[in-house]
C-alpha cells in the first residue's frame, strides 16, 4: 500500500513513540493508537495478557503542574 | 530498443518516480469549466493520484488530495462553502491553500489544525478549461498558448484511452505514420465501408526533420510535390513538451492534448478553435466537448475517422508499450530525440532546475510555430477534410462549424471583390522560428 505522502512524517513519529510494553505486566502491548488532542499527543494504549488499558502521553524534558484558580 | 528498467522509468508517472517529477512541473487540464459550473466539486484523477477539485460559489478554485486528513474520507464528496471545502464525513474544512479551517468536533486548538494541514495545489481557468498545478512550489505560470485565448469557434472533443501517455507523445514525432495510417490504411477502410479517404494524407513522404527548441520539439516534413519552400517544412509544427501537440492547418487551429491520468490511462483531448480568414466572430458562452468513440459495440476500435485510427494504433500498442522488444529504424529518430528530452529533463529536474517549457515570465499569450497550409492541401479543402474525416464528425457542433468555414470563404470572395482585407484570427506563427534540420534530419528519397 502507498501511504498517504503527505504525512510520512506523523507515520515515522507514531512508529518510533509508539509505547511497546505493558507497564503493568510488560509483555507486548495489543494496542498503541494514536490521537491528537490540543498540542498533546497520546496513545491509547490495551494489554490483551492483563487486560490493562491506559492512556500514555509525550512529554519530552518539560513538566506541567496545574495552574490554581486565579 | 530500451531495457525494462529504461522503460520503466520513461513510462511513470507517480510521485518519487524520476518522469513522475518531471510531470508535476506542469499544469494540466483537469476538468471543463461547464463542469464545475453543473456541480462545484469533481474527483479528478492526474498523474497517478486522486484529488477533490471544486469551485467556491463567487468562482475561487481550489485542489486538494482526495483523501481526508482526518479518516480519509472522499473530499470529493465534500460540500462546497464560499471558504472552502467541509469534508462530509465530520465536517472538517479546508481552504484554497489547504489549510484546515474548522474540526466542528474537537476543541478549539489551532496547533491539532496546523498538524491537518491538506496540500493545495493550485487552479486557474483558460479557454473553457480548468487547470491545475500539483507539483513543488514556487509554481510557474499557466502558459497562454495561443489556441487557448485567441479568437475563433472552439469544441473540445475527448476520450480517456486505455494506454500510457509516452506511446502517444511518441506518435507526435512520427510524421511517416500519417501516409500509411491516415493514407494507405484510410483508404482500404474506405474501399470496404464505401467513402472515399481524404488524397492529401496518402501523399509520400520524401523528409522528415525534427528541431529541438524551447518548448519541445519542431516536426518537419516534406512530402512528395514539395520541396524545402512549403511550410510543413519551414514551419512545421510542434511536440510541445511534455504532454502535448500543437497542429492546423486551413484556417483550423488545435492542441491535442495527452493528460497523463495514471501510468496505464491518457485523457487525449482536441482542443480546437475553427478561425479561417474571413472569420466571422459567434458568441459562446461556453466551450462545448463532446466525447469521441473508441471502441465499438463488438469491442473493436472505429478506425474510420483519423483520430480513431491514431487510437487504434495507440492502444494497440499496450498498455505500456514493450520497448524491450520493439524494432525502431531511422525513419523513427524523432522517437529516439523525444527519449533524450525525457531524460534530459529528468536530470534537470534532480539538478534543482526547471525542466523544459516552464514559463515564469508573465505573458498576454505565446504563439507556436505551426504551418498554416497543411499537406499543401490548400486551406479550404483541408478544413472540409478535417471536418468530415476526423473526429468533429461526431461534434455537436458540426453543422455550425461547417458554416464557419463555408461563411468565411464567402467573406473573403466578397472582401477580396471590394477590395478591403479579410479579417483573420491570429493564432500560431505561419513563418519559420528556427532554420530547419538542426537536430536530426532523415531522407527517405
Ligand atoms: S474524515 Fe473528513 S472530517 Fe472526518
Ligand atoms: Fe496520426
Ligand atoms: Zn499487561
Amino acid at each position: 500500500m502507498i501511504g498517504d505522502r503527505r504525512f510520512a512524517a506523523d507515520a515515522d513519529a507514531h512508529r518510533r513513540d509508539q509505547p511497546r510494553y505493558c507497564p503493568a505486566c510488560a509483555t507486548a502491548l495489543d494496542l498503541a493508537s494514536e490521537f491528537w488532542e490540543g498540542d498533546e499527543r497520546r496513545f491509547y494504549c490495551w494489554c490483551a495478557s492483563c487486560e490493562w488499558t491506559g492512556e500514555v502521553t509525550t512529554t519530552g524534558a518539560t513538566a506541567l503542574g496545574h495552574e490554581p484558580e486565579h | 530498443m530500451l531495457t525494462a528498467e529504461q522503460n520503466d522509468e520513461l513510462t511513470a508517472v507517480e510521485a518519487g518516480t524520476r518522469m513522475g517529477e518531471v510531470l508535476r512541473r506542469y499544469w494540466y487540464p483537469v476538468a471543463f469549466a461547464r463542469e464545475l459550473a453543473e456541480f462545484p466539486v469533481k474527483r479528478v484523477e492526474l498523474l497517478g493520484e486522486f484529488f477533490a477539485l471544486w469551485r467556491s460559489p463567487s468562482g475561487r478554485y481550489g485542489i486538494i488530495p482526495e483523501p481526508c486528513p482526518h479518516r480519509k474520507a472522499s473530499m470529493a464528496y465534500g460540500v462546497v462553502e464560499e471558504d472552502g471545502l467541509r469534508c462530509p464525513y465530520h465536517g472538517w474544512r479546508f481552504d484554497t491553500d489547504g489549510v484546515c479551517t474548522d474540526q466542528p468536533a474537537e476543541k478549539d486548538n489551532t496547533n491539532f489544525q496546523n498538524r491537518v494541514r491538506a496540500t493545495a495545489g493550485k487552479v486557474e481557468e483558460l479557454g473553457g478549461l480548468v487547470w491545475a498545478y500539483v507539483g513543488p512550489d514556487p509554481a510557474p505560470l499557466l502558459p497562454r498558448f495561443d489556441v487557448y485565448v485567441m479568437d475563433g469557434f472552439r469544441d473540445i472533443g475527448w476520450a480517456d484511452l486505455p494506454c500510457n501517455y509516452v506511446q502517444i507523445m511518441e506518435n507526435a514525432v512520427d510524421p511517416h505514420h500519417v501516409e500509411y495510417l491516415h493514407g494507405r490504411y484510410f483508404e482500404f477502410i474506405g474501399a470496404h465501408e464505401g467513402f472515399t479517404a481524404p488524397a492529401s494524407f496518402g501523399k509520400q513522404h520524401q523528409r522528415i526533420g525534427f528541431d529541438a527548441f524551447e518548448y519541445g520539439i519542431i516536426k518537419r516534413r516534406i512530402l512528395a510535390g514539395a520541396s524545402e519552400e512549403n511550410d510543413d517544412w519551414k514551419v512545421g509544427h510542434p511536440l510541445v513538451f511534455p504532454y502535448n501537440m500543437r497542429v492546423g492547418g486551413g484556417g483550423i487551429h488545435q492542441m491535442q492534448i495527452r493528460v497523463p491520468i495514471n501510468r496505464t490511462t491518457t485523457r487525449f483531448m482536441l482542443y480546437t478553435v475553427h478561425a479561417p480568414e474571413g472569420y466571422e466572430p459567434l458568441e459562446q458562452p461556453a466551450v462545448p466537448d463532446y466525447e469521441i468513440p473508441v471502441f465499438d459495440e463488438r469491442g473493436r476500435h472505429v478506425v474510420n475517422y483519423v483520430e480513431g485510427q491514431d487510437i487504434m494504433a495507440w492502444c494497440t500498442q499496450g498498455p505500456i508499450t514493450d520497448r524491450t522488444t520493439e524494432h525502431l529504424g531511422r525513419s523513427d529518430i524523432g522517437v529516439a530525440m523525444l527519449r533524450k528530452m525525457f531524460k534530459q529533463q529528468m536530470a534537470a529536474v534532480e539538478n534543482g532546475e526547471d525542466p523544459l517549457g516552464t514559463v515564469r515570465e508573465p505573458h498576454e499569450r505565446i504563439d507556436l510555430p505551426c504551418e498554416k497550409d497543411k499537406f499543401h492541401a490548400g486551406g479550404a479543402q483541408f478544413a472540409l477534410d478535417f471536418c468530415d474525416m476526423g473526429s468533429t464528425r461526431f461534434s455537436p457542433m458540426l453543422d455550425t462549424i461547417r458554416k464557419v468555414h463555408l461563411s468565411a470563404a464567402d467573406r473573403v470572395v466578397k472582401d477580396k471583390a471590394a477590395g478591403r482585407p479579410s479579417f483573420t484570427p491570429e493564432g500560431g506563427i505561419g513563418t519559420a522560428t528556427l532554420t530547419p534540420g538542426t537536430s536530426a534530419q532523415v531522407d527517405s528519397e
